[in-house]
């Protein structure tokens, strides 16, 4: 396993707004990593400074052990937010041109986009003029400009999120195919689409990241044990359910370590608990409905969902 | 998956093999020509030029007729107007070339970097392994083609009708005279060029490219002992030629020399814009 790119201190202010402020994180060579985080939180200008596109303000990019010179585009796919062509192209003719603007000869160039525009399912339309393309065609057809000259790293910014349901698909499952064959790096708001493809993830928040590891660790480490409980909407319930959750909230403020519970909130007709011994504290909540005869509808253990830790990560 | 794609190894990187910046370069060029055809500027530039070439010797040698038709005129008036030299009426059509055909010109390529930026494309460009320069280089190149074409087509149908109709020139003079006018546009054009990577807007650029020639005309008519050597004293120089009166061959060399260099600058300085405000918005 190699490092293939290194990002120290990377910081990008634009005036007197710190966009992005002193993030560190690397990209192992074969794995997908997923840029998650709320808008605005600096995704787009880290991956534009990654690309080359953005001069940082502080901090260091090294590719495969070195700072980067001019070659190190030459490793890069990009393919930008929303990515828009020369209209008067056809598909196939900027493919073309996008390789050999990547240092192919012109019979490689040809080779790989005709096999390219195949693949990423253009073939019908790929002696068309740009200009009548749909929103998920250009997005397919950014993906086969990146992919022309086999770049080791492809970095995509926001890839599916301005697609309909249908052309989201589509992309991510080519996604799911292009990750066993190179790097990804690819930016998102959705936790979906990272958890679905990615191994690695660095979840940003103002600038920063505030989380990042392989998601399977992540998630193991931050699994918490819940409890989810609701009643039926009779009066009676509802005020036992307040009470109960009044005195569980006491509990956690006063910091007691015997406390079996972590948090607890309240929705309309449940409640949800989070619990650091689920054995005691179900016994504790049963033995509480038993004893003032709740009407139970559901009682339900489980864990927490990274949906859960992303929010709590993002918005705290 | 099918066969076609399975053909792609994306494990084979092609290091070694990859092309030298002067093949992109050539490259670039080529994409800039195939847009010129493909917006039919190719076409209908180089038309202009021929028109505006041909007007000028016939619309001189029909103006007796067209006045006496025009009917405004008293009954029994005599029109007598001296028929021009033949070396006069190309230099009339290097000032029609100076005022609408630098219009029309600068219009085809207002938006040739900015638009590219505005779009978004541009992003998608200067991400590859090329340098501002070339891109920059490769926009001129086709501008440069354009300019020349367009103008060589048009002066030399000026050149034919006069010498049928009004007198014949020297094609040596016609030769000069089209040289230095030609690279009197080619400053005009790399301002224009300057002026599209800086301005974000295409009719500002157009319009500073205007004014900006303007000025340089204008001050070095205005100060020919001064100014002489200025890129803005090329059009001048080229009547001259055209007239086969040429009067100072030293300050011509001067105002050559000082274009070339001018052209190199603005070039530098495209190049550097770009990479400025490309890595810095």
């Amino acid at each position: 396993m190699t490092t293939l790119l290194q990002v120290m201190g990377l910081s990008k202010s634009f005036g007197a707004v710190n966009a992005v402020n002193g993030i560190h994180f690397s990209i192992t060579e074969g794995h997908c990593a997923a840029l998650l985080g709320p808008n605005g939180a600096g995704k787009t200008t880290t991956i534009r400074m990654i690309a080359g596109l953005l001069r940082q303000t502080a901090g260091q990019l090294i590719f495969e052990g070195k700072e980067p010179g001019g070659k190190h585009r030459e490793l890069i796919g990009y393919l930008p937010q929303t990515p828009s062509f020369y209209n008067w192209m056809t598909g196939l003719e900027f493919v073309v041109y996008a390789g050999r603007l990547s240092g192919l000869s012109s019979a490689a160039a040809r080779k790989n986009a005709l096999a390219l525009v195949e693949r990423v399912g253009l073939a019908g339309a790929a002696k068309r003029r740009i200009g009548s393309y749909s929103g998920g065609m250009k997005q397919r057809l950014g993906l086969a400009q990146a992919l022309t000259h086999q770049p080791k790293l492809l970095i995509l910014d926001e890839p599916v999120s301005a697609l309909d349901p249908l052309g989201r698909r589509e992309v991510l499952e080519l996604l799911h195919e292009l990750k066993q064959e190179t790097t990804i790096l690819f930016s998102t708001h959705v936790l979906h689409d990272a958890e679905e493809l990615c191994d690695d993830v660095i979840i940003m928040r103002s600038g920063q990241v505030a989380l990042q590891g392989p998601l399977e660790e992540i998630r193991r480490k931050h699994r918490k044990l819940t409890m989810e409980l609701q009643i039926e909407n009779d009066a009676a319930s509802r005020e036992w359910l307040s009470s109960y959750i009044h005195n569980v909230q006491q509990e956690i403020d006063s910091s007691n370590l015997s406390c079996l519970f972590e948090a607890a909130e309240q929705h309309q007709v449940g409640a949800r608990f989070t619990v650091k011994d689920s054995d005691a504290a179900r016994r504790h909540l049963v033995e509480a409905l038993a004893r003032h005869q709740v009407k139970v509808t559901k009682l339900e253990l489980g864990h927490s969902s990274l949906e859960d830790l992303f929010m709590e990560v993002v918005s705290t | 998956m099918n066969d076609s794609a399975k053909t792609l190894n994306v494990h084979g990187r092609f290091e070694g093999r990859a092309t030298t910046g002067w093949v992109r370069y050539v490259v670039m060029v080529q994409k800039e020509v195939l847009e010129l055809a493909r917006s039919y500027k190719l076409l209908w530039v180089p038309l202009v030029f021929i028109l505006l070439g041909m007007m000028q010797p016939v619309s001189t040698y029909y103006m007796p007729v067209i006045l006496e038709r025009a009917g405004s005129l008293p009954e029994g008036t005599v029109i007598d107007i001296p028929m021009p030299q033949g070396a006069e009426v190309l230099a009339q059509t290097l000032q029609q070339f100076g005022t609408l055909g630098v219009l029309v010109l600068v219009l085809a390529f207002m938006g040739t970097v900015s638009g590219e930026r505005m779009s978004g494309v541009a992003a998608i460009i200067m991400v590859k392994p090329i340098s501002p320069l070339a891109y920059i280089g490769s926009k001129w190149t086709a501008m440069l083609l354009l300019t020349w074409g367009s103008l060589t087509a048009g002066y030399l149908g000026s050149w034919y009708y006069t010498g049928l109709l009004i007198g014949e020139v020297p094609l040596i003079d016609v030769c000069r005279s089209l040289f230095v006018y030609g690279l009197w546009l080619s400053m005009v054009m790399v301002i224009a060029l300057l002026l599209s990577t800086w301005l974000r807007s295409p009719a500002a650029a157009a319009f500073a490219t205007f004014g900006g020639a303007l000025v340089l005309t204008l001050l070095a008519h205005l100060f020919p002992a001064f100014l002489g050597w200025t890129p803005g004293s090329l059009s001048g120089y080229a009547y001259q030629l055209a007239a086969s009166s040429m009067e100072d061959s030293k300050m011509l060399g001067y105002a050559v020399a000082s274009t070339l260099v001018g052209a190199g600058v603005c070039i530098s300085l495209s190049a550097a814009l770009l990479s400025k405000s490309s890595t810095d918005e």
